[in-house]
């Protein structure tokens, strides 16, 4: 028997509200906003009330998927970590730098996106980084 | 007090005669609902305290409740307030727990925190540890009741304008567990636009809690916008009591006036 | 953001959610609050709980417009012209804090004389309010003790957004409404990351911190410490640049992580167009969203839940995201997948963690050169923290002290939007939010009571447009614009007025970013989604 309730920030919105994410025995079962968090000091909207609920939806992409005769079909990681370095190389070598763009996220973490124009500038060789801060 | 409540869930855990205790414990520099087992570090345990007395309070009720129905066949101990234990009394008559199963910690509200709630008994019978405060006087409802009919009219009108509609005060309710709520029937509440249809969304809670509210106040600080529900489901409960001499939570083994109406509550599923 | 960045030196809210409690007077222009900002709009509400003044200016009357003492509705992209009217009558009636104007601005006298020209009934021609309202709300901004600008996309998304913006930081320090707890000029971020992935430098010209790629001391450092001879010192395409770019075979290959700009970006049959046509496109993300929909390969991400590491919210705070369950299927961790490919591609990279890539953040961006993972425990920090001993920053330019030395004023020139109405295109159309959705509810439309309160945009029509129409609630509808057409059902309401339709952009179904248009500020680069002419036709 494994219950839990793991401190974290809300994911949807600017405010920055702090909440648990409750989970029993590793799977998700609900929200609860945290009464000693800065900005909403326990409370939450309808959407952090549900936030809990699309991480486990049966949507989710659980493979990767490559483009094969037109068709996206799952494959293995180390079929599509390989393909997405080698057509880089290819097109970094090709068309140049500048030829690669890259889109980082509004919606994930910090290091996700440090690490992604890192690689951009320091790797590939072009400030073409940008997300959608205006959007 | 705390040395009391933890020496209590050691036994209980030692003994093995529950199977895990829900309490609240420090973690991450703030209090969090938790489930303690055999074993675990007690140190940590937090009576819902933070900055001022009561003010990292949780619907353990609501987490047990979870719990339970994951684990229908094991025991827990729990940490309650004389209104948690409200509660419970409340959730046994409707069959969402089973007393057999329950093994409380008690502990009572200080004085600052009954008057804060203006709560009529902040003590629970059964009390591991702390010292009955007084009993207080209900003054909020005649306050609001001393307007006259427009400015009253006016006031709630206003306070239900700010409503976002969040649900929070369903959600983090330890007495709200049905499958299908009233509050998401469309032949009730229109959907899809804010503000919420005014007062319907915030009445038709209201009258739902009439029986089950056990005056926790844990809506009133989910609230986005501070609306004071508290009050509103504070006169509900008096509605019931001067007109069916029923109280929510005040006796173990209590049934409800408004029972006869409509099917009995059936018993959880897994 | 650059508005502010340029009248300020630097682009963030001043001030912290919590101090809007404390102001007196909430200036609330182009953000539906209460709708997008919840927990923000909580403070508001107290606010006017403890007696302050609310004003609101917004083109569609919103739910928080309905608290205000003074709301005014001005016309779709008019937000320029009703500031300089605003500023009008602070400097007729000598309003402004004059002290604050001589010791801590520059350029004043050039947008004095601009200001001077200004013509009130005029300005209320334009706008569409009334000269009496104007003054109004130029004294009880003026006259508070602790006055705060809210302001959000309804500023931003014009073509002249940067303008706007900087007439906003024109008015604070005119009257000296800033560098005070409850006092200052407030934009709130409507992604939960937006501030931390414009901190991370994923914008074209800077490094983390704002560090700007032009800058030769900045340009040596990060390439000495990336391990680099050298990186590239041009500043780099935004988004629009990149998707005309494909057009004109320049750009080849795309990453895309957790963005879905076939829904959000403007004129979206274009960028689909362009999507179809690169050689590579990549997407990391959780669902297989439509811009997934046109990949290459797809690398699935992990949610929130699934990971560690960190956001920052609107007010600048750095906040601790914790893992709390394993990664659903085969799922990667954001940052691993990143690492894999950069070290198949030859550019090395061995993090063990988010905190060791934490780690080196905090050590080249001067802001959070304090801020470790332990010290975000608790309530977390709000940048800039310079020091391990710093405690943080709640408010910035404290006393008038600006980040970039002097507060920069601007004179401003009122501009119409890029497309009017005309007798072709009758409406004016906008976009924005509703309760229950997020961005392009890939999230929000897979929980079942957020999909359950709203499963699709409607078109807000005024009840007199209806009328000529012949429309009723729920009657199907056709939009069209000068780029694309699309149908759906009628919402008749007062909140719009003659003339003005209105509609959400989440949903994929309806999506209005079909209509909208692409023509971008010309400096921030952000699409004037806000304002568009289209016609309208009963299905």
């Amino acid at each position: 028997m494994d219950y839990q309730n793991t401190l974290t920030t809300c994911t949807y919105c600017g405010c920055g509200c702090t909440l648990f994410l409750e989970s029993i025995d590793g799977k998700l079962t609900g929200t609860i906003p945290c009464k000693t968090g800065p900005v909403n000091e326990g409370k939450l909207c309808i959407k952090g009330w549900n936030v809990h609920e699309f991480v486990q939806s049966d949507k989710r992409l659980k493979k990767p998927l490559l483009r094969k005769d037109g068709e996206l079909v799952e494959v293995s990681w180390e079929e599509a970590l390989d393909f997405t370095a080698t057509r880089l190389k290819e097109i970094k070598e090709k068309n140049g730098s500048d030829a690669v763009g890259f889109c980082a996220s509004a919606k994930v973490t910090n290091e996700e996106n440090y690490l992604m124009q890192k690689f951009a500038r320091a790797g590939i060789g072009t400030n073409s980084v940008d997300h959608c801060a205006r959007l | 007090m705390i040395d009391q409540v933890k020496q209590k869930i050691n036994e209980l855990l030692s003994a093995g005669s529950v199977k895990g205790v829900v309490a609240l414990a420090h973690a991450n520099s703030h209090v969090t609902p938790c489930l303690f087992q055999k074993d675990d570090d007690l140190s940590v345990l937090s009576l819902g305290d933070n900055k001022s007395d009561g003010d990292a309070r949780y619907p353990l009720n609501k987490v047990l409740i979870k719990i339970a129905r994951q684990y229908p066949d094991d025991a827990f101990g729990i940490l309650v307030r004389g209104c948690d234990e409200r509660g419970l009394y409340g959730l046994y008559r409707l069959k969402q727990l089973d007393p057999e199963k329950v093994v409380t910690i008690g502990i009572s509200c200080p004085q600052s925190l009954a008057v804060q709630c203006e709560c009529k008994k902040p003590w629970p019978d059964d009390m591991t540890a702390g010292e009955i405060s007084d009993g207080v006087e209900q003054k909020q409802v005649q306050d609001a009741e001393g307007k006259d009919q427009s400015q009253r009219f006016t006031y709630w009108t206003d306070q239900f304008l700010k409503c976002v509609k969040c649900y929070g005060c369903r959600d983090i309710c330890p007495m709200c567990f049905c499958h299908e709520c009233s509050l998401e029937c469309e032949d009730l509440v229109s959907k899809g636009d804010l503000p919420v249809d005014i007062p319907v969304f915030h009445l038709t809670r209201a009258m739902h809690m009439a029986d089950r509210c056990i005056d926790c106040g844990l809506c009133d600080e989910a609230c986005p916008s501070d609306i004071p529900l508290r009050v509103l489901y504070k006169k509900t409960a008096q509605i019931m009591n001067t007109e069916f001499g029923f109280t929510s939570g005040i006796d173990k083994n209590e049934t409800s006036p408004l029972s006869l109406m409509g099917p009995s509550p059936e018993k959880p599923e897994k | 953001m650059a508005g502010l960045a340029a009248s300020f030196g630097s682009g963030a809210m001043t001030n912290s959610v919590s101090e809007l409690e404390e102001s007196d007077t909430i200036f609330i222009i182009g953000s539906n609050t209460a709708t997008s900002h919840p927990l923000v709009a909580t403070r508001i509400f107290r606010a006017k709980e403890k007696g302050a003044k609310v004003l609101v200016a917004d083109p569609r009357k919103n739910q928080i417009a309905a608290f205000a003492d003074l709301y005014v509705r001005h016309k779709p992209g008019t937000d320029v012209a009703l500031l300089n009217g605003v500023m009008k009558v602070i400097l007729d009636q000598g309003l402004e804090n004059k002290t604050f104007i001589k010791e801590k601005t520059e350029d004043f006298e050039g947008f004095k004389s601009q200001i001077e020209k200004v013509d009130l009934d005029e300005v209320s021609k334009i706008t569409g309010v009334s000269v009496e309202d104007i003054k109004t709300m130029a004294q009880t901004y003026a006259e508070a003790e602790k006055a705060s600008i809210v302001y959000c996309m309804g500023i931003t998304q014009h073509t002249n957004g940067v303008n706007n913006v900087k007439s906003l930081a024109n008015l604070s320090m005119l009257t000296g409404q800033i560098g005070k707890p409850g006092t200052g000029v407030n934009p709130l971020r409507g992604q939960n990351n937006v501030q931390g992935a414009c901190d991370m430098g994923g914008l074209p010209d800077v490094y983390t911190g704002y560090q700007k790629v032009t800058i030769e001391e900045a340009n040596k450092k990060f390439a000495e410490a990336w391990g680099v001879p050298e990186l590239p010192s041009k500043v780099g395409l935004t988004i629009p640049e990149m998707i005309s770019n494909i057009e004109k075979d320049e750009v080849k290959a795309l990453w895309v992580m957790g963005e879905n700009p076939v829904v959000s970006d403007p004129d979206a049959n274009h960028v689909v167009k362009a999507l179809e046509k690169i050689d590579l496109l990549i997407v990391q993300d959780i669902f297989l969203t439509a811009t997934a929909k046109l990949a290459d390969v797809v690398l699935p991400g992990v949610t929130f839940a699934e990971k560690d590491g960190t956001f920052v919210n609107t007010e600048r705070r750095v906040m601790r995201v914790r893992k709390a369950i394993e990664p659903i299927g085969d799922s990667h961790q954001d940052w691993q997948i990143i690492q894999d490919i950069s070290n198949r591609f030859g550019y090395k990279m061995a993090y063990d963690s988010p905190e060791e890539i934490f780690t080196e953040i905090a050590a080249l961006t001067p802001s959070y050169a304090g801020i470790t993972y332990e010290r975000l425990e608790g309530q977390g920090i709000q940048w800039p923290c310079p020091t391990q001993e710093h405690p943080g920053t709640p408010f910035l330019h404290k006393d008038g002290n600006f980040s970039r030395g002097k507060g920069l004023f601007h004179a401003i020139d009122i501009k119409p939007p890029a497309e009017v109405i005309d007798e072709d295109y009758p409406f004016w159309m906008t976009t924005g939010r509703v309760y229950a959705h997020y961005h392009t509810c890939t999230m929000t439309r897979k929980s079942r009571l957020l999909d359950s309160e709203i499963s699709g945009g409607a078109l807000e029509i005024n009840p007199s447009d209806a009328r000529i129409l012949d429309l009723q609630d729920g009657h199907r509808i056709k939009i069209a614009s000068r780029r694309g057409e699309i149908e759906t059902q009628v919402m008749i309401t007062e909140r719009v007025e003659k003339g003005v339709v209105f509609m959400p952009f989440h949903f994929e179904e309806t999506n209005v970013n079909k209509l909208t248009n692409p023509a971008c500020d010309p400096i921030a680069k952000i699409p004037e989604l806000k304002v568009c002419a289209v016609k309208l036709e009963k299905a």
